[in-house]
């Protein structure tokens, strides 16, 4: 009788357990079958020919296996379309919007969220979701909870970059750096800020000089700012004076710094990519015996995402497009170095052997050291520190 | 009595394609405008510490390239008209008025960067093993800004003043000043130029306006920190937030301002100069014999020449790092790997952008009104970025934003006023006779149109398509608002790739959009000569 | 006063035909040689070299003489020589005055001076009181009067004419002719004349015709002419 009782108890329970999971399938069948024949603009930084060709490369499959086509819109600054969203929600146009999907993280998301220009909750719903490593900081963006309205698409880490024969030991922090920069005057830079390279340089010079580093978790003071920012900017003002064109002048962003430590005209350069110095070498734009390094106490990363306007046309051609950019043979080639090498979001063990020996793959210039990450400030942070940096050193 | 008759089917239908083309930018200034008549904004404007900067290296750059650019041509045009040396001019103007800004300034960028090629000559005889620190590009005076956009603006006045002094009385005029006993340059200062200069008005304006307003060019060489006010009233324009955006409309309006205080300006200082002109003293200076005149006014080129090669060396280097004053290996790899998209796509819009502007442009000739026509030039002579953007507001408003009829609609706004600068010459002075004649056998005035005046106007009305499709090829700010960053031209390409580190590419790229007009001024060209090949008058 | 000669003038194209010449022939100081012939037999040719204009198009040979002076040689704002064209050709961003002054010589100095001295040309030539005006509004007459006093104010020591009577209509034409040659003969210039009108030769003058392939003829000739072909 007990084992009976127990039996059926262990099969209502199992029965009533998947109908949420054969919910959830018919529910992703009719976005399927609505994403059928739509396009998808996705608006995404169009700074590396690498990403771009793994787009296509995307593109084309989501193509071939579920008939939408993917259109990619090349964009310096994701600002840009977050403005544009918001000039589209101004003028009453609630949908049939430009943008279906964007890559998005940070200050831009945060802006985008409290306007209630997303479309959402979605990202947990797709069955990608299903191999995403949750203990990876997937769920909050600069410390701006995501609430579904955008999906993990792969990681970043300040990175920088030098030349073997000519930096033999590259400085490993930022008291370290201004050293470095002091012996070599005038050939060391970095982006102008708001690019978000340079605004990531900043940020991580602040988590190394700030006094309290628990200040950055939360919302920016803005009567403290200026106190508590103040050993930061002590810290440009001494190494402006023996950086690039002394400070009055900066690259406009980080392929440019590339192309400048190519020719020598600049020491280091920095980006968010582990493996954008291996893909560099291999074509030929920085010399082979370039290498990648990080610092010691750590750099700053974060998880980059993929987010749906409230007015998206193609909203269910957008999750699909998503869902495949999240599974694991595309996530396993987007790691691979040879083609982007952005690594995943998603659980190792949840992959097959194989896929788990392309994240191992390694070629000349790629980061082979394993950093401590740091967790980005919060998302205000940004406004106030590119507002400030532009008022002290904007204008020369 | 006379009757009235009414305006006939074509004409109406002309006045109904021009407003459309044009009325609508009327509401979209004023749209974008907006925000910038409020105090608080003009605060904001002038108490950021990026506007004074930005609003001097604007002023010294536009005035600078603009004067420069004056002064070189009219040093060209003394120098070497009207000999063997001013045809040579002739001839190879065409292809530098078709060699798009941006390739230039990519070239120029090339070219003098403290990892250039020039640098690395320098490099090569003097030794060194990094770059200089050379402020070279982007340095924060503008000048290499100021350089280049001079460079392009004298061959723009050369050919300006080519077609003034196209007529014989000119040459007349220095035989007979000289008989008079005054030397070649004194001549040109004398009687020639306070004739030509008040013809040159409107021409220079434009230069004004465009070199206020550039911002593809000030992206490229002009410096960044602070960019000109153009580059900053764009960022500010495309920032999410709305103080930026509203400080943003209001340097645009600053730009259309400044330009009606440098007009003023202008006028007073030509207004000042008359008055040196009364009473001529009678005074002959001595003239200087200048033996290399030729070599000296052909110099103009050089630039232009250099600029080119150095695009052709980057487009087909291997490795090519500093010092190495050649690339280490030459491939066709950045040819067979290049995207050829955005050269398809600045093709198609290019043609269908000629193809609309061509029917309203003709039309506009035929039936429009001629006294009131100045007005339709008013694109060229006002900053691009407020009518940029005030397409995008209008697009927006009836839902044609990021499609390719909005952006051909935001080319024609430009294209239409080239085209109708290079036809009204011919146009106008074209026989009327001829017409008559036709009308008189028993033909409508538009078949007439269509099977006489048109044909044998062949050569300009060929030109001037060639000059509308490289207008739309150029085309920068709007193909980015009103496209919504869909439409990939080759010149959004090469923008975007110039702060890059991926020379090769840009290279290839900014060839691409080289060949577009050129190809088109050559397709002109051949048609002419095609169709004209047994009708010697024609030609 | 001097005598303006030309000696051994040979015209010759590009590809080595000849055009003209050789041709020698002098102009005492007052006199008013004509040269006529056909379109394209060379009349224009001459006077642009006489003048100092650059022609791509032939060679000349040849020497010019302004009494002991070669100016075949000098540029031609030191040559001395006077020019009138077809068109009047006053600069239009001068007034009449202007214009007037622009040719009178800087041995004239002080605005005041210049001034008196235009006035009193104008007025001999019955232009009084044209100095202000807007060379635009005059009569075609005027125009062609005030170019004249231009050429001569100028002090030339000979002046050539290009066809200067062809744009006006015949009662003018017999006026302004009648004009022209009177202030010749007072300054005792000589003057070479082009012109397809046989009505332009002023009575007694001598006339070079120049004719297709290289001849040249004499048609009239006075006292104190020589003429050698």
């Amino acid at each position: 009788m007990k084992k009976l009782l127990l039996a059926t108890a262990i099969m209502s329970i199992a029965s009533v357990a998947s109908i949420p999971l054969a919910h959830a399938d018919a529910k992703w069948d009719t976005v399927t079958d609505k994403a059928k024949g739509q396009t998808v603009y996705f608006n995404a930084w169009g700074g590396s020919d690498n990403i771009n060709k793994y787009v296509e490369w995307a593109g084309a499959e989501v193509k071939k296996r579920y008939d939408v086509n993917v259109e990619l819109v090349k964009i310096t600054d994701a600002g840009e379309v977050v403005k544009r969203i918001k000039t589209e929600k101004d003028a009453g146009r609630n949908n049939g919007g430009s943008v279906d999907m964007m890559w998005v993280n940070g200050e831009n998301f945060r802006t985008l969220k409290t306007n209630g220009l997303l479309f959402g909750p979605w990202a947990e719903s797709i069955p990608s979701w299903q191999f995403v490593d949750t203990n990876k900081p997937v769920r909050k963006d600069f410390s701006e909870t995501t609430d579904g309205l955008e999906a993990p698409w792969g990681t970043a880490q300040l990175t920088f970059i030098a030349d073997k024969n000519v930096v033999a030991e590259p400085p490993r922090s930022g008291k370290a750096l201004l050293a470095f920069a002091t012996k070599n005057p005038g050939r060391v830079s970095y982006p102008k800020p708001p690019n978000f390279h340079g605004t990531t340089f900043v940020k991580q010079l602040l988590s190394e000089m700030i006094e309290d580093p628990a200040l950055l978790t939360k919302p920016v003071d803005k009567d403290s700012f200026n106190k508590v920012s103040q050993p930061l900017w002590d810290y440009l003002d001494k190494l402006h004076p023996v950086a690039w064109r002394e400070g009055k002048a900066f690259p406009a962003n980080n392929a440019e710094m590339h192309q400048k430590l190519a020719d020598g005209e600049l020491k280091l350069s920095l980006t968010f990519n582990p493996n954008d110095a291996a893909n560099l070498v291999a074509k030929e734009q920085l010399p082979p015996t370039t290498y990648s390094f990080g610092f010691t106490n750590g750099t700053i990363g974060n998880v980059h995402f993929l987010a749906i306007p409230f007015n998206a046309k193609a909203k269910e051609g957008a999750q699909v497009f998503a869902n495949f950019l999240l599974s694991p043979e595309a996530q396993v080639r987007k790691a691979d170095i040879t083609v982007w090498g952005d690594p995943s979001v998603l659980d190792a063990s949840k992959l097959t052997t194989a896929q788990q020996a392309v994240f191992n793959k390694r070629a000349p210039g790629s980061l082979d050291e394993v950093n401590p990450t740091l967790a980005e400030p919060h998302a205000t942070w940004v406004e106030a520190l590119e507002a400030e940096w532009l008022k002290r050193y904007g204008s020369q | 009595m006379l009757k009235r008759t009414l305006p006939s089917l074509p004409a109406c239908l002309a006045m109904l394609g021009i407003a459309l083309t044009l009325a609508p930018l009327i509401p979209g200034l004023l749209w974008v405008l907006a925000p910038a008549l409020n105090v608080d904004t003009w605060q904001a404007l002038v108490q950021d510490n990026q506007f004074a900067s930005a609003l001097l290296s604007t002023l010294g750059s536009a005035v600078g390239s603009t004067l420069l650019a004056l002064v070189c041509a009219s040093l060209v045009t003394v120098m070497l008209y009207p000999g063997r040396g001013w045809l040579l001019v002739q001839r190879q103007l065409p292809v530098f008025l078709a060699f798009p800004h941006i390739a230039f300034a990519i070239g120029i960028a090339f070219l003098i960067a403290p990892s250039g090629w020039l640098a690395r000559g320098l490099a090569n005889l003097l030794e060194w093993s990094s770059p200089p620190q050379w402020i070279s590009i982007r340095d924060p005076y503008a000048i290499s800004l100021t350089l280049t956009m001079a460079i392009k603006e004298t061959w723009f006045l050369l050919w300006i003043m080519a077609t003034l002094l196209g007529e014989q009385a000119i040459s007349r005029q220095i035989t007979l000043a000289n008989s008079l006993g005054y030397s070649r340059a004194q001549v040109w200062v004398s009687a020639l130029f306070p004739q030509l200069l008040p013809r040159m008005g409107w021409p220079l304006v434009a230069v004004l306006a465009y070199s206020l307003s550039v911002v593809d060019m000030a992206v490229i060489l002009g410096p960044s920190t602070p960019p000109t006010l153009a580059v900053l009233s764009w960022q500010w324009l495309t920032d999410p937030n709305e103080m930026t955006q509203a400080k943003g409309a209001a340097a645009a309006l600053c730009l259309m301002l400044l330009l009606g205080l440098l007009i003023l300006a202008g006028r007073g200082i030509w207004w000042g100069i008359k008055t040196l002109y009364k009473n001529p003293s009678g005074v002959r200076q001595r003239g200087l014999a200048f033996k290399s005149r030729r070599l000296f006014g052909l110099s103009v080129f050089v630039p232009g020449w250099l600029s080119l090669a150095i695009l052709l060396l980057w487009s087909v280097a291997g490795g090519w790092f500093f010092p190495r004053l050649f690339p280490a290996s030459l491939s066709l790899k950045s040819f067979s790997n290049a995207d050829f998209e955005p050269m398809f796509t600045a093709l198609w819009l290019g043609a269908a952008t000629v193809m609309i502007a061509l029917p309203l442009t003709l039309a506009w000739l035929e039936w429009g009104s001629r006294k009131h026509h100045g007005w339709l030039y008013a694109p060229l002579i006002l900053p691009s970025l407020p009518i940029a953007a005030a397409q995008y507001h209008v697009l927006l408003a009836i839902n044609l934003d990021s499609t390719a009829v909005g952006v051909i609609w935001s080319h024609l706004t430009w294209t239409f006023p080239y085209m109708l600068l290079v036809l009204v010459g011919p146009y106008y002075s074209f026989d009327t006779r001829y017409l008559c004649t036709a009308q008189a056998l028993g033909h409508s005035r538009f078949s007439a149109c269509l099977s006489i005046k048109w044909p044998m106007l062949i050569r300009p009305i060929l030109a001037a398509m060639a000059v509308g499709f490289a207008v739309s090829v150029a085309q920068y700010l709007p193909t980015l608002f009103s496209g919504g960053g869909r439409f990939a031209t080759v010149t959004t390409e090469a923008v975007a790739l110039s702060a890059g580190g991926n020379r090769r590419v840009l290279a290839v790229q900014s060839l691409l959009q080289t060949a577009l007009p050129l190809c088109a001024f050559m397709l002109a060209i051949g048609l002419t000569a095609w169709y004209a090949r047994n009708r010697q008058g024609l030609k | 006063m001097t005598t303006l000669s030309i000696r051994d003038l040979k015209l010759t194209k590009l590809n080595g035909a000849p055009l003209l010449g050789p041709l020698s022939f002098d102009i005492a100081p007052g006199e008013v040689m004509t040269l006529m012939g056909v379109s394209g037999v060379g009349k224009s040719t001459v006077l642009n070299w006489l003048i100092g204009a650059s022609q791509p198009m032939f060679m000349v040979e040849g020497e010019a003489w302004l009494g002991n002076l070669r100016v075949d040689v000098l540029p031609t704002e030191q040559r001395r020589i006077g020019i009138l064209f077809q068109d009047d050709l006053l600069f239009p961003h001068f007034n009449v005055g202007d214009n007037l002054a622009y040719a009178l010589p800087a041995d004239t100095k002080g605005s005041k001076a210049r001034q008196r001295a235009i006035k009193e040309v104008l007025t001999s030539a019955g232009l009084s009181d044209f100095y202000d005006r807007d060379p635009a509004t005059l009569s075609g007459g005027q125009r062609a009067r005030v170019s004249l006093l231009r050429a001569l104010i100028a002090e030339p020591q000979a002046l050539l004419m290009d066809e200067p009577f062809s744009k006006l209509d015949s009662t003018l034409r017999q006026q302004f002719r009648s004009f022209v040659y009177e202030r010749i003969d007072e300054r005792k210039i000589p003057t070479l004349l082009v012109t397809h009108d046989a009505e332009d030769i002023p009575h007694g003058g001598n006339v070079l015709e120049l004719h297709e392939g290289g001849g040249v003829a004499k048609i009239k000739g006075t006292e104190g002419a020589s003429l050698t072909c």
